[in-house]
């Protein structure tokens, strides 16, 4: 993204204002599936100067997902209205001769955010809050109805078979596109594991796809903003549990690095008054790591084959043992 | 032997990205890929010395274990399941030179899938577990095992 291009671009966007100025735009790390960049807009109106945080989300060139934006924000859109805590989002342009690529841009929440468990040198009180904020806002969010949010445009399951068999066979079909010629038996198995098991949802809710640590703003008060919203969907609301309570994401057995994990379903099922359906919540965990590897996968290919110059990508081959041998415990393949 | 060496050049890379180009990136994120370059290719520098390893180790490991599953015998594996035939090609590609490793581990996916399905026999499960178990091990000490996360 360019100052000039995005003053330019605020000018058309907020006519009835005057003298705006992008200040301080810099690309930041975090949310790896599209380019983030920072920044302050400036203003006057009604003779008053303005300022507001910012952050644009450009289409990256390449990198760990291929997602459709505009479902983004139309998600992040739905979600802000239905009062969870998530960046206001701004302005959506699906015109690429804009800014090269179609981008929006949210507003930018403070707080701070780790890249995978919740960091263990933090205070024992800011966890309890967080950890209680982190189930507090998935059963918001589960409680939600997506009819009421116009979120239709997610595609309904059809049947309470169809979550389970739908997720499997994109992360599958991404799997089969992205192993570059390579097999990982143990994820082969995996996928003809879920494929023969497919678990039947009681419900269809929004699914945030991403729920984890590692993908949330806060402080010492707790979550300021939940993160990353382009895999939501709709879908069986054991998904987001069972990724968010992942080995892979977690530490020293604590689910997400917040809480001993049985605590953790605990607490959801407290929150949302639905319980844990374990059957339903340990297909979504193997699902969730032989997800987690066709990312990956896609982010490593497009590494290697020029999408993306970003130096995290040949981080990710790095991740794959991990999450293999996660999935062979949990399949009994050891 | 031909100086510099893979992995000197590797080193000095390293130095070049923190000594010349790092002091002159002023954004953040530049500094945080210049970083992440230097690391990754630290991690390179050691994979090119022990992928190699690595590499005979595992495919003197699907050799001996599509031998051990042939030695088994046919009542153990049975013709419907396809293992039977994926047992053939893992065998002829063990015996290829070199070793066709991809056709070895997509024979071996099948063998794994039966074994996640509770299709295999008792005698082929054990070699394959077997066979995983040592695999997520090699895997272990090539990669290490506090890595960042995504």
């Amino acid at each position: 993204m360019d100052q000039h291009r995005l003053t330019e671009y605020f000018k058309r966007r907020m006519p009835h204002a005057r003298e705006h100025r992008v200040v301080g735009l810099k690309r930041i790390s975090g949310g790896s599936s599209r380019e983030t960049y920072a920044f302050d807009l400036e203003w006057s109106e009604g003779g008053q100067t303005r300022t507001r945080a910012m952050i644009g989300r450009r289409d990256p060139t390449g990198g760990l997902l291929k997602t459709d934006r505009e479902r983004e924000f139309k998600v992040i859109a739905a979600v802000h209205r239905a009062g969870l805590k998530v960046p206001e989002p701004l302005f959506l342009e699906l015109d690429a001769g804009v800014m090269d690529r179609p981008f929006f841009i949210m507003d930018r929440a403070p707080g701070r955010t780790g890249m995978g468990a919740f960091p263990a040198a933090e205070a024992e009180s800011t966890r309890a809050k967080v950890a209680d904020d982190f189930l507090s806002e998935l059963a918001r969010l589960q409680s939600l109805d997506y009819r009421e949010y116009g979120l239709e445009i997610l595609g309904p399951p059809k049947t309470p078979e169809d979550p389970a068999r739908i997720q499997t066979a994109h992360w599958s079909e991404v799997y089969e596109r992205d192993r570059m010629g390579e097999h990982h038996p143990i994820l082969s198995a995996a996928f003809a594991w879920l494929k023969a098991n497919p678990v039947v949802t009681d419900r269809v809710v929004i699914v945030h796809g991403d729920y984890r640590s590692g993908n949330y703003l806060y402080d010492d008060n707790g979550i300021i903003a939940m993160l990353d919203w382009e895999m939501a969907h709709l879908g069986d609301p054991m998904e987001d549990l069972g990724w968010a309570s992942m080995t892979f994401w977690g530490r020293d057995e604590l689910a997400g690095g917040l809480m001993e994990r049985e605590a953790f379903y605990r607490l959801y099922e407290q929150k949302t008054g639905h319980r844990v359906d374990r059957e339903r919540l340990f297909f979504y965990r193997v699902l969730g790591d032989a997800k987690m590897i066709a990312i990956c996968l896609t982010g490593i290919r497009d590494f290697v084959e020029g999408r993306t110059s970003d130096s995290m990508m040949p981080f990710l081959e790095l991740l794959i043992p991990q999450l293999l041998e996660d999935l062979a415990n949990q399949l009994r393949l050891v | 032997m031909l100086r510099p060496t893979l992995n000197e050049v590797i080193s000095g890379m390293q130095r070049t990205i923190m000594d010349a180009l790092l002091p002159e990136l002023t954004s953040p994120y530049a500094q945080g890929q210049a970083m992440s370059a230097i690391v990754m290719l630290g991690h390179a520098a050691a994979v090119l010395e022990s992928a190699p390893a690595y590499d005979a180790a595992e495919i003197k490991d699907l050799r001996a274990t599509f031998a051990a599953l042939k030695r088994l015998g046919d009542k153990h594996i049975s013709k419907k399941s396809g293992l039977r035939s994926a047992l053939a090609r893992a065998i002829r590609a063990g015996a290829k030179n070199p070793p066709d490793r991809r056709a070895m581990e997509a024979a071996m996916a099948a063998f794994v899938s039966a074994v996640a399905l509770g299709d295999a026999d008792d005698g082929v499960a054990r070699h394959v577990r077997g066979y995983i178990r040592r695999n997520v091990e090699r895997s272990r000490n090539l990669f290490g095992s506090s890595l960042p996360s995504a």
